[in-house]
């Protein structure tokens, strides 16, 4: 990796100064200490703390320069001097020592391969600091985020959410009801230096059934030696009148132990759009996470505890009873609920509670082989509050308690340098508790899950400019449910014929069935990479995946306030099996650096939830929406420029574009991204006191959808009209603007504390967008201005 | 070698008694005993020198019944809410929307029949003197038929309204029943 900004300034033989920085490859940090030297000569210079370093008395002519580094492999760089210049490099770092424990440095050396990867550097993680995940991966090209208002935001890769996207935090898959497509990663980004998008499943090891991706989220990397040093992010914002404080402080010794804390606060009230208020959009957060280990680079253990909670507001207008009252929110341009703002937070809203408890032990034999085990157990809660008449407020309306177990067991064989091969064992045994005092007929049943698997994944590496990587994977999931269905609905759908061996005891209406289902899912995966030259770098990789259904294709059954749609799942349904290829092309000349990901994924079985008629209740008819199966086509391509006018002047370009099509019913599948694009445009002050970024979103009105579309029939002046209810209609394109101002105090070099001004939606753009559930009843937020305080020390 | 048997074996001791942590069983789940429930709508006329008509909306049932009024006539008519799905345990609704009356409201639409309806002396007000409209009195006019839309609302925006839109909050309750006005 290498990228020029060239400042001409004059010229003298023998007497020519390069500077500049090198940086992490990865995460963009600063490298310490790395040595700059020109071959054949004794001439060097070493890095300072920001990574910073200056080559002076340099000869006109071509030289051979090599950047050294002990925790990175080397990279050497042949460059022609006539004039002074600043060359930026980055290392790929690899602490070699605590690859075991730092499990994003060792995936970072697996995932970098072939299967696309982007990555969220500190920076980006800082200036999300109040909001989500899912809003932080959006800057990246081929993520966007499926929203339910504004806090409530999931990850989606490629026109892929849920259990198609797998979250890995700390080495460990997150489990927490990620069916849902209102529920939000139960996720600290604070918590996490490092966020990396790999779009093909190339981390097998966490799993084969993600045909969307996988996020990888990784902790700060751990110092050897004796060190003490922490971090505050205070954030205060007008929109929602609120803000956030995290905070986190990091402790190691000489003798390898090592100790860690942080803790993330957020509050917010209720959020506005240009015009009106979002009543009951208010949110609070609270957030711990410790570890505890010891690493004495051959072995070492470490111990984590994580708590996420957090209550989240639903916009109150979106709580409806009926279709007819679902059709006058649509034909009005405001919530029908608008009160004054408030900080309180009442029904409808969500409360989670995700705590995560890991241990890893792991040690190296004979030199080059390493293992690890992982136990690792996850206890979710999630409480949904409805409107309700005539129970207690404090009785939720959905109330599931899921725990995960997870043993992982991994051996890693460094054969040569080049070749590296990784084999493994993962258990997982997952039991979801559904409480009945709900009053309220179970969404999800109760079940006993297990997921029994296997991987062996190798690397091939001869040199910087060709990599080769491959992986298989086998899981075998097995389903253990015990659930009541109305005796009428088992016989209509004809489970009694299919499924009678299921069928426990019938109590009145009710039946106690208890399904117990078996898949077999197999994953593949293989990838190149080369470059050609030293401009050009191509890279290709094929992922098979496959997927079982989840509890909620599945098993869900019951009302969704929010679109007053019945939904139930299928009993019948198989694994999806997906195949995705992707491509990718980039290039570097002079001060442009282009990049071109195209992909293309074929899924059978594809597992959607289409309309299924009407279902007459006591409030009029409702459409009945059911989960089914289909053959998908998706593909798409991601494009990203940068363009480096000068030193201090930079224009960075993403764009992408997602097609998907339903082959069976020859349908374009619903909630896919329209066309997107952002533009950002960046000037940094000469020393780097401060800077300045202009950012102008995009999206395209997406042209390409199903027609969901039902009448409702009315009562009007006396006589009975049919109106239609448009749910399909996507909104209009919009455009927003965002401008940050950061400043960089103290001593330049070292950057401890930063302040930055942001503001979004400047313009207070009028939009809705299609990604947004909430986009049947309100507009979206309107300006905010943000100011952050960055403190290390 | 034999080190490295030995790491194997403890590997797989361990493994063995993390997976014995997995072994649970689970118990039955309880059968939820679903509370906001309405399954019966009841609707009952009464008019001097005539004996009472009810007429029932039943969720389960397939809801033919037909009111049958005269012309120019007032009507008496009370309308009760009933959670029937346990038939040992009938729970009237009409207690919890009195009880909560500031939150709940109703309301009916005609079309095809013409007929105007007010609170009755026995209908509970809200905190605002505002009608709940489960006891009113409707004037029938001349001889038609068509069907009346009886509302339960919850949490209306507005407790005046002459049109469903216009109480606004979510809408508990709303069914069809045909209605006949016949020449007096």
């Amino acid at each position: 990796m290498f990228f020029l900004k060239g400042i001409p300034l004059w010229s003298q033989d023998c007497d020519f100064v390069i500077s500049g920085t090198i940086n992490d490859l990865h995460d963009g940090t600063p490298i310490y200490g790395a040595i700059i030297s020109i071959e054949g000569s004794d001439n060097f210079a070493q890095t300072q703390e920001n990574g910073f370093y200056i080559l002076e008395g340099l000869c006109s002519g071509s030289v051979n320069l090599k950047i050294e580094h002990t925790e990175c492999n080397p990279i050497k760089k042949k460059v022609s001097i006539d004039e002074n210049a600043i060359l930026d490099f980055e290392l790929e770092h690899h602490i070699n020592e605590l690859e075991e424990i730092i499990i994003s440095d060792n995936q970072l050396k697996g995932l970098n391969g072939n299967a696309k990867e982007s990555r969220l550097n500190r920076d980006q993680i800082v200036r999300f600091s109040s909001q989500s995940l899912g809003d932080a991966l959006t800057t990246l090209a081929g993520v966007s985020s499926l929203k339910t208002g504004n806090a409530i935001a999931k990850p989606m890769i490629h026109g892929m959410y849920g259990s198609r996207v797998g979250i890995v935090a700390n080495g460990v898959r997150l489990r927490d009801q990620e069916w849902g497509s209102d529920h939000a990663p139960n996720i600290d980004l604070n918590a996490f230096q490092n966020v990396q998008l790999v779009k093909g499943a190339a981390a097998l090891k966490y799993g084969g059934d993600t045909p969307g991706g996988i996020i990888v989220l990784s902790p700060p990397k751990i110092i050897l030696g004796d060190s003490l040093f922490g971090q505050t992010i205070i954030n205060a914002a007008t929109n929602g009148g609120g803000g956030s404080l995290t905070s986190k402080l990091m402790k190691s010794t000489s003798n390898g132990y090592y100790i860690n804390g942080q803790l993330t606060a957020k509050r917010f009230g209720d959020l506005t759009t240009p015009e009106y208020v979002l009543s009951n959009t208010g949110m609070k957060e609270i957030n711990v996470s410790f570890k505890l280990g010891r690493s004495i680079v051959i072995k070492g253990w470490e111990l984590n505890y994580s708590r996420f909670q957090n209550e989240t507001g639903i916009l109150r207008a979106a709580h409806i009873g009926n279709i007819q009252d679902l059709l006058r929110a649509l034909e009005s341009n405001i919530p029908l609920r608008i009160e004054p703002f408030t900080y309180g937070i009442s029904a409808p809203k969500q409360q989670g509670l995700h705590q995560n408890i890991h241990l890893i032990y792991f040690n190296q034999f004979k030199d080059n082989f390493k293992w690890q085990l992982d136990y690792n157990y996850q206890v979710n809660t999630r409480k949904e509050f409805d409107v309700r008449r005539g129970v207690s407020v404090d009785i939720p309306a959905i109330d599931l308690k899921l725990q995960t177990q997870n043993v992982l067991a991994n051996l890693k064989w460094n054969k040569t340098f080049s070749w590296e091969f990784e084999w493994g064992i993962n258990a997982m045994l997952q039991d979801n508790f559904s409480n009945p005092n709900t009053g309220v007929k179970r969404l999800i049943p109760d079940y006993l899950k297990t997921e029994l698997g296997s991987y062996f994944v190798g690397s091939y590496k001869p040199s910087n400019s060709f990599h080769w990587d491959w992986g298989i994977r086998l899981d075998q999931v097995d389903w253990d449910v015990q659930k009541y269905y109305g005796v009428s609905d088992w016989k209509t759908r004809g489970y009694d014929k299919v499924f009678p061996q299921f069928e426990v005891k019938e109590t009145g209406t009710q039946i106690l069935v208890n399904p117990k289902l078996k898949f077999i899912n197999f994953a593949a995966q293989t990838g190149f990479s080369f470059e050609i030259g030293e401009q050009f770098e191509t890279s290709f990789s094929y992922v098979l995946s496959q997927r079982s259904p989840n509890a909620s294709e599945l098993f869900s059954d019951g009302l969704h306030h929010s679109l007053a749609t019945i939904e139930y799942g299928s009993l019948m349904l198989e694994k999806e099996i997906s195949s995705k290829f992707l491509l990718s092309l980039s290039r570097t000349q002079g001060k442009l650096k282009g990049s071109v990901e195209p992909y293309f994924s074929r899924i059978n079985n594809y597992i959607f939830i289409g309309p299924k008629g009407l279902q007459q209740t006591i409030r009029g008819a409702f459409p009945v929406w059911q989960y089914d199966a289909t053959n998908a086509l998706i593909w798409g391509v991601d494009a990203s420029f940068d363009f480096n006018f000068s030193s201090q002047l930079n224009l960075d370009l993403n764009a992408s574009y997602t097609r998907a099509q339903d082959l069976k019913n020859e349908l374009p599948i619903i909630n896919i991204p329209p066309f997107n694009s952002t533009q950002t445009i960046k000037y940094s002050s000469p020393k780097n006191r401060y800077d300045v970024e202009v950012v102008n979103h995009f999206v395209a009105r997406q042209k390409r959808f199903p027609d969901l579309n039902f009448s409702v029939k009315t009562l009007s002046e006396g006589s009975i009209i049919e109106q239609l209810v448009d749910v399909s209609t996507p909104p209009k394109a919009y455009q927003n603007l965002d401008l940050f101002f950061s400043v960089y105090l103290g001593n330049p070099n070292k950057s401890k504390t930063i302040l930055r001004f942001m503001i979004h939606n400047i313009t207070q753009t009028k939009y809705r967008d299609y990604l947004n559930r909430m986009r049947f009843y309100a507009n979206e937020i309107g300006r905010n201005f943000q100011f952050q305080l960055v403190y290390s020390y | 070698m034999v080190k490295t048997i030995i790491l194997y074996t403890k590997q797989t001791l361990l493994f063995i008694f993390l997976i014995s942590i997995f072994s649970c069983s689970k118990d039955t789940p309880e059968i939820v005993n679903e509370e906001e429930l309405i399954t019966t709508v009841e609707l009952s006329f009464n008019t001097q020198g005539e004996s009472e008509q009810k007429i029932r909306w039943e969720t389960t049932a397939p809801n033919t019944a037909e009111i049958i009024l005269k012309s120019n006539t007032e009507y008496e008519v009370q309308i009760t809410f009933l959670d029937e799905s346990d038939p040992g345990d009938i729970e009237n609704i009409n207690e919890e929307i009195i009880e909560e009356v500031d939150e709940h409201q109703v309301f009916f639409e005609f079309s095809g029949v013409t007929i105007s309806y007010v609170q009755s002396d026995s209908d509970p007000l809200d905190s605002n003197q505002n009608p709940v409209f489960i006891n009113t009195v409707w004037s029938t006019s001349v001889a038609s038929s068509g069907i009346v839309r009886a509302f339960l609302i919850h949490e209306p925006t507005t407790k005046n309204s002459t049109t469903r839109n216009g109480f606004g909050g979510e809408t508990d309750v709303s069914v069809d029943i045909p209605i006949r006005i016949l020449e007096e």
